[in-house]
């Protein structure tokens, strides 16, 4: 019951209310032609203990190898707009536009990993992934967390993720973290190849980056 | 409780949480317009409030205290007892011709270069931002890189890109950038252009990201910088060896669009903070102008819209200063001592409204976000400084009211024994890193384990 009530709240902002709540970066610019460019390997991304949403241990490995990755650091009581919700606004169409795209679709996935083990338990990111879990898409998402903090923080090292717990939210127990917005661009052996902040995170911009890799693997991209 | 946990999260996953009472929680992934108001729009947790601390990089003089360079703390708090006083200094035992600095995009490390010996200093300060602490070197740039003199350093999402001023060939002014990962790795380098009217020259770095554009500008080689100033003016040929680009790159495939003809050595590059401005201003060393990048009919310009007092007796403009709102323009100019105020509502046509002698020789300004307060230092170069009883080393603190400059506190760095005070960054005891474990682990590796067997 809850689930469809959910669905309907999903269904009714999916649109222009949805929108109007979440923008991403303008880009007043014409951005490269995939494959114009070169992305550099910036960092191998790192390895660990994950929990998915049925609670199961899996390696985070397995969620960034083998296709393209897009990667979010997030927590699911994030209320800033230009923060998790944009990202996750930007994965959203970054899913719609892949689907679209036959000869990449199927060779990209997206992953949101909680840094707020305490509270994102795997259930609370199978609320947050809502209809999107384990949903029939080309281009598959995750929702992911950890066990805690022993598991969480060579992640966190390893991506050069910042978050903390400002003394006034620990002290209020508000929930609230600090951190700054980061989504990553893994490629196919397991490589950071792009990093989008706030300012930074435009969605066909993203996208050209994905292409830019599916090009460089030999993929014939349309 | 469970039922109205997943209600709420569907809910905060699409953006309705401002719609929601859920106790006024406060936005705390902070997308950055701009640092206070002249860094990498990428760069998080600016101070928009009052800052603690004033880093400053200080070259390090013969024969006064340890004689090398070092990162200097002072208190900036007026409600703080220690207000105006030196905190901390954390000496990197040589002297290296230390210059500038810059935050990483989380703000928790300050990467400081030499200008001389091509190190760079990276310093953890959010640990405890009143004691900073050096946690790496980064020695063997140039044969790593080829490239001389680390001098801007430029936050980009989880990376540094660095402009070098030289090369280890000739030690003259072709020169080129490189980006680090945040913990200091080198990931790559990129030559500054020579073809299609470019010098190859480098020295600042500013970002647009709505335009896709990073804006270098260019200044001279190691062998002019670390030359004596005295002997460099007299060396006609010397003379001729000074940047008189821009060059307007394209950010996502690092390739330059645009060679623009900015004579006189362009030195700090600040694009406009105010929402829906898409251009940059830059002040010339050499020709003493303010010039002014936008594009027109979507081509990038460069016009010289304003003159910095008399360029014939070069007055010699090192530093700027751009208010948040970018409608004003603080302006040192080293020869004569003085932190102009431009007036910028039209960049077009910058008006000077203000002038004071804040120094026998002035070099660095910056402002805090609110405008309220203005930091000089005095140092220029090592070899390029004045001497004798005009070489004031210095910090001076500046109230501004908006018609006049107050002195509210000063640090002889002379007397201090501490050196050439140059480049300043603002801290902030609110950046202090809380703690957060996440929580107990529960024994999920140990069942992976079993599983992978």
């Amino acid at each position: 019951m809850m689930g469809r009530a959910i669905a309907a709240v999903l269904a009714l902002c999916a649109g222009t209310a949805f929108a109007h709540e979440i923008a991403t970066p303008k880009a007043d610019f014409v951005a490269p032609a995939p494959g114009s460019y070169r992305l550099e390997k910036i960092m191998a991304a790192p390895d660990g203990v994950v929990l998915n949403t049925e609670a199961k241990p899996r390696r985070l490995s397995g969620y960034t190898r083998g296709k393209v990755t897009v990667l979010s650091l997030m927590y699911t009581h994030c209320s800033d707009e230009k923060g998790c919700p944009m990202a996750f606004y930007a994965l959203q169409m970054i899913q719609r536009d892949l689907e679209k795209e036959r000869s990449a679709r199927d060779r990209v996935q997206l992953v949101s990993l909680s840094f707020d083990p305490k509270h994102d338990t795997p259930e609370a990111m199978r609320a947050y992934g809502g209809e999107l879990v384990g949903a029939k898409s080309a281009v598959p998402w995750h929702f992911l967390t950890t066990t805690g903090g022993q598991a969480l923080r060579p992640i966190l090292s390893g991506f050069g993720q910042d978050v903390s717990r400002p003394a006034k939210a620990a002290e209020d127990d508000t929930g609230d973290m600090s951190h700054v917005l980061k989504v990553f661009l893994i490629d196919r052996a397991g490589f950071v190849r792009e990093i989008y902040s706030a300012s930074f995170l435009m969605p066909q911009v993203v996208m050209n980056d994905i292409k830019t890799l599916l090009i460089e693997d030999g993929v014939r991209v349309d | 409780m469970q039922r109205i946990d997943r209600t709420r999260a569907a809910l905060l996953r699409i953006g309705l949480v401002t719609a929601l009472a859920l106790g006024g929680v406060s936005a705390l992934t902070q997308r950055a317009a701009a640092d206070e108001t002249c860094n990498s729009p990428y760069m998080s947790n600016l101070i928009k409030g009052q800052e603690d601390f004033i880093y400053v990089w200080t070259l390090g003089v013969q024969g006064l205290g340890d004689g090398a360079d070092k990162l200097v703390t002072i208190d900036a708090n007026p409600a703080s007892p220690t207000y105006g006083k030196v905190l901390r200094s954390v000496s990197v035992l040589r002297r290296g011709e230390a210059h500038h600095m810059g935050f990483t995009d989380d703000r928790r490390f300050l990467w400081a270069g030499g200008l001389d010996d091509s190190r760079i200093y990276i310093f953890d300060v959010f640990s405890n931002p009143a004691k900073p602490r050096l946690v790496r070197t980064l020695e063997g740039l140039p044969g790593e890189t080829g490239l001389v003199g680390p001098h801007t350093f430029y936050a980009m999402p989880g990376r540094m890109l660095v402009q070098f001023l030289s090369n280890t060939n000739d030690h003259g002014g072709v020169t080129g950038m490189a980006v680090f990962t945040n913990s200091g790795d080198l990931i790559r380098t990129y030559a500054m252009p020579t073809g299609g009217g470019g010098d190859g020259y480098g020295y600042d770095i500013g970002i647009n990201p709505n335009k896709n554009a990073l804006l270098t500008s260019s200044f001279t080689g190691w062998n002019n910088y670390m030359m004596n100033i005295g002997q460099l003016i007299q060396d006609a040929e010397a003379m001729q060896r000074f940047g008189n680009t821009m060059v307007v790159w394209d950010l996502k495939s690092m390739s330059p669009q645009k060679v623009l003809q900015v004579p006189g050595s362009p030195l700090e590059i600040r694009w406009s903070l105010n929402e829906g401005d898409n251009w940059a201003v830059a002040a010339t060393a050499l020709t003493s102008k303010i010039w002014l990048i936008k594009q027109e009919g979507g081509d990038w310009v460069a016009k010289d819209v304003a003159t910095i007092g008399d360029p014939t007796q070069i007055p010699l403009p090192v530093d700027i200063s751009i208010t948040a709102n970018g409608k004003g323009l603080w302006v040192n100019t080293f020869m004569d001592g003085k932190t102009r105020y431009f007036d910028l509502s039209n960049p077009e046509k910058p008006v000077q409204t203000y002038e004071k002698v804040t120094g026998k020789q002035v070099n660095m300004v910056s402002q805090s976000w609110d405008g309220k307060r203005v930091y000089v230092t005095s140092s220029l170069l090592a070899n390029w400084d004045k001497t004798g009883e005009n070489n004031e080393q210095f910090v001076r603190a500046f109230n501004w009211d908006g018609n006049q400059l107050t002195l509210a506190f000063e640090v002889d760095f002379t007397k201090e024994r501490l050196g050439r005070a140059h480049h300043m960054k603002f801290g902030s005891n609110a950046l202090r890193a809380a703690h957060d474990d996440g929580g107990a682990d529960q024994p999920a590796s140990a069942r992976l384990a079993k599983e992978e067997r």
